[in-house]
């Protein structure tokens, strides 16, 4: 069943370049339809015409069951992706596709689709449920347990002036038995993971420090980290560890104070599902 | 020569540049026009800068100066040497308890009161940068230190939290050493607590599985191997079990109806002109299927006329010898003609006729 979006796009593709796909959307082309959409590439197909609410709903299911499995690495999706492999041509519809495809999957999932960061035309899914307490007896394993390490390396960036040096790190790190170099009964290799895994779904920015001899890297949050979480979360986390209070760190609590203030004020277009078109 | 007089006039219009944008006020205006002409450390030094300086119409004479080459090898020398010290100092400079990054630039400052030339200015320009990345960071230090954040006392909080206050921290790194279940409890809670901190999407599996596409392509390729694996086995195996099977059948099968053969002579030797009971011959009491081997081994020796077999006056088989006297006999035509008899034989009637013939020990013994 996850094979069929792919499968569908291709054949979606294929239906791009003239021949007759297998499912109903593509074939059934009225004469008439979007001028904007055939004026467009060389080959000059015809153009599609005014699509029924069935064909869309189909469109807008497949869509949502691209997202759903493209998340499971947490990468963020790319717009390209999603054209190529699940909208084909019905390109020109791409924003109402994104738009239902997120109503979908907030009421029925409560997943929230948002752009990774403004006209980045990448996206992810984030939860809108807060986690509860007895939700994670049921998790059980959803594989390797990295959201931990994760938490404790944001944690340590945060309390550190949002920058940290990576050599600090495995500093700390090392401590809890986790090294660069060795490998981790549960993290495998640990170096890969927080440098290379993690900036690729977008939790941190790994970043060279100029003038350095041996080579160093900064380690800062990365976009992803700002949507799904936030500094006053973070900072209660290692609030908590401490079995302190959150004020006991004067800075940082007044930091991540403004960046709730920041958040609760009304966005111009921060978080919103809705991509800008497709140019 | 000439190139080098062109670049060297190059080299002071240019030269003139950088030095006046990294001093801004602090050095005299007068150091900044001193541009004097130098040639390169090649032989007869002094006599080429006496020519350079005399064909020089256009450039004010007050600005070629000789300049001592061992000078500015030594300028570039400290300059190098300041650098590389600060590199490797690097995070005493940045503590911001020390004064070292100060002194430096102090030191650089003295360095440039002699520098006149673009080589050692493009040095300075260079540690400049160096001097003001690393104060960056000393700044970036000062807010930290006032966070009062400890990341080693993080860590023994984190294992606290866990609930591991008895792991002894001796500057050894705790967890290293620890049993496997106690590294995956630690980090199972660690996770546990952060997940409830952090808005993340679950990750979206069916419940069944999915077909992926990675595996089922390689699902084909796997049992094709077998087939052909399982294929080349089986094809093996009959050529090996059929030269065996051959050999050993058919030699078993011959020398067991000729060890047959001899034993129905010999008995035949030892009561002569008295035909044997079939029954009492081929039946074997103890064996169902020895004696269904036996049937069939002596019908092997009826077959090639060593013995033949009729009914006696209570209609019941018996076996005689045939001479090689009764061969010549008028008995061939009548006994060469084809005639086959089916004997079947069940198990039950097997253990009728052994009950009936009272047969308690096999005429036909083993060989084995």
């Amino acid at each position: 069943m996850s094979q069929k979006p792919k499968s569908r796009g291709r054949a979606g593709t294929q239906a791009e370049r003239g021949s007759g796909g297998e499912e109903a959307p593509s074939t059934s082309r009225g004469p008439g339809g979007a001028a904007s959409q055939g004026g467009r590439r060389a080959e000059a197909p015809p153009a599609p015409g005014p699509r029924s609410q069935k064909q869309l709903e189909l469109k807008v299911a497949e869509l949502v069951q691209f997202l759903l499995i493209k998340d499971q690495r947490k990468i963020p999706i790319r717009r390209t992706d999603i054209l190529r492999h699940v909208v084909g041509d019905y390109k020109d519809v791409l924003p109402e596709l994104l738009r239902r495809a997120a109503e979908r999957l907030e009421y029925v999932f409560g997943y929230r689709l948002v752009e990774l960061e403004p006209r980045s035309n990448t996206y992810i899914l984030v939860n809108t449920l807060e986690p509860v307490e007895e939700d994670a007896e049921m998790r059980g394993d959803q594989g390797t347990p990295t959201t931990g390490l994760l938490m404790i390396v944001l944690g340590l960036i945060f309390m550190k002036g949002n920058s940290i040096k990576e050599t600090e790190v495995w500093d700390f790190l090392r401590r809890l038995g986790v090294h660069a170099t060795k490998k981790h009964l549960i993290f495998g290799d640990p170096k890969k993971l927080i440098t290379e895994d993690f900036v690729r779904q977008r939790y941190l920015e790994y970043r060279r420090i100029p003038h350095t001899d041996p080579v160093d890297y900064e380690l800062q949050w990365g976009p992803r980290t700002n949507l799904e979480t936030s500094k006053m979360k973070v900072l209660k986390f290692v609030a908590k560890v401490h079995n302190q209070d959150p004020k006991d760190w004067p800075a940082q609590y007044c930091e991540a104070l403004a960046e709730e203030e920041a958040r609760a004020r009304p966005q111009t277009g921060g978080t919103a599902p809705t991509p800008a078109p497709s140019s | 020569m000439a190139e080098e007089k062109d670049c060297l006039r190059g080299d002071v219009e240019k030269g003139e540049e950088p030095v006046v944008t990294i001093t801004g006020g602090a050095y005299s205006g007068k150091q900044a026009a001193e541009e004097p002409m130098k040639v390169e450390a090649e032989a007869g030094a002094d006599a080429c800068s006496d020519d350079l300086s005399c064909g020089e119409a256009d450039i004010d004479p007050s600005l070629l100066e000789l300049v001592d080459e061992e000078k500015c090898r030594s300028i570039r020398k400290q300059y190098r040497q300041l650098i590389y010290n600060v590199q490797q100092n690097r995070d005493d400079i940045v503590n911001t308890a020390s004064e070292s990054l100060t002194e430096a630039l102090e030191e650089a400052n003295v360095l440039f009161d002699a520098v006149s030339r673009t080589r050692e200015a493009a040095l300075d320009a260079q540690f400049l940068v160096l001097a003001s990345d690393l104060g960056k960071e000393k700044a970036k230090q000062l807010n930290s230190d006032m966070s009062l954040f400890n990341q080693v006392a993080f860590c023994d909080f984190l294992l606290i939290f866990v609930g591991l206050n008895w792991v002894e921290d001796d500057g050894h790194d705790a967890l290293s050493d620890c049993d496997d279940n106690i590294v995956r409890s630690f980090w199972e809670t660690v996770q546990k607590e952060a997940t409830s901190w952090m808005l993340q999407a679950e990750t979206f599996h069916f419940i069944f599985g999915s077909f992926k596409s990675e595996p089922s392509a390689r699902k084909p390729r796997l049992e094709h191997r077998k087939r052909v694996h399982r294929m080349e086995e089986n094809g093996d195996m009959p050529t090996k079990l059929r030269k065996l099977d051959l050999s050993s059948n058919q030699e078993a099968t011959e020398k067991e109806v000729e060890r047959i053969l001899g034993l129905l002579q010999t008995y035949f030797q030892k009561y002569p002109d008295t035909p044997v009971s079939y029954f009492e011959f081929v039946i074997d009491p103890n064996s169902f299927s020895r004696t269904v081997e036996n049937i069939f081994y002596v019908s092997f020796i009826i077959r090639d006329g060593f013995a033949r077999i009729r009914l006696d006056h209570d209609r019941l088989p018996i076996l005689e010898p045939i001479n090689i006297n009764h061969v010549g006999e008028g008995n061939d035509s009548s006994s060469h003609c084809r005639k086959q008899g089916v004997i079947s034989l069940s198990l039950q009637d097997w253990k009728n006729i052994v009950a009936t013939f009272e047969i308690s020990e096999a005429m036909i013994t083993n060989s084995y």
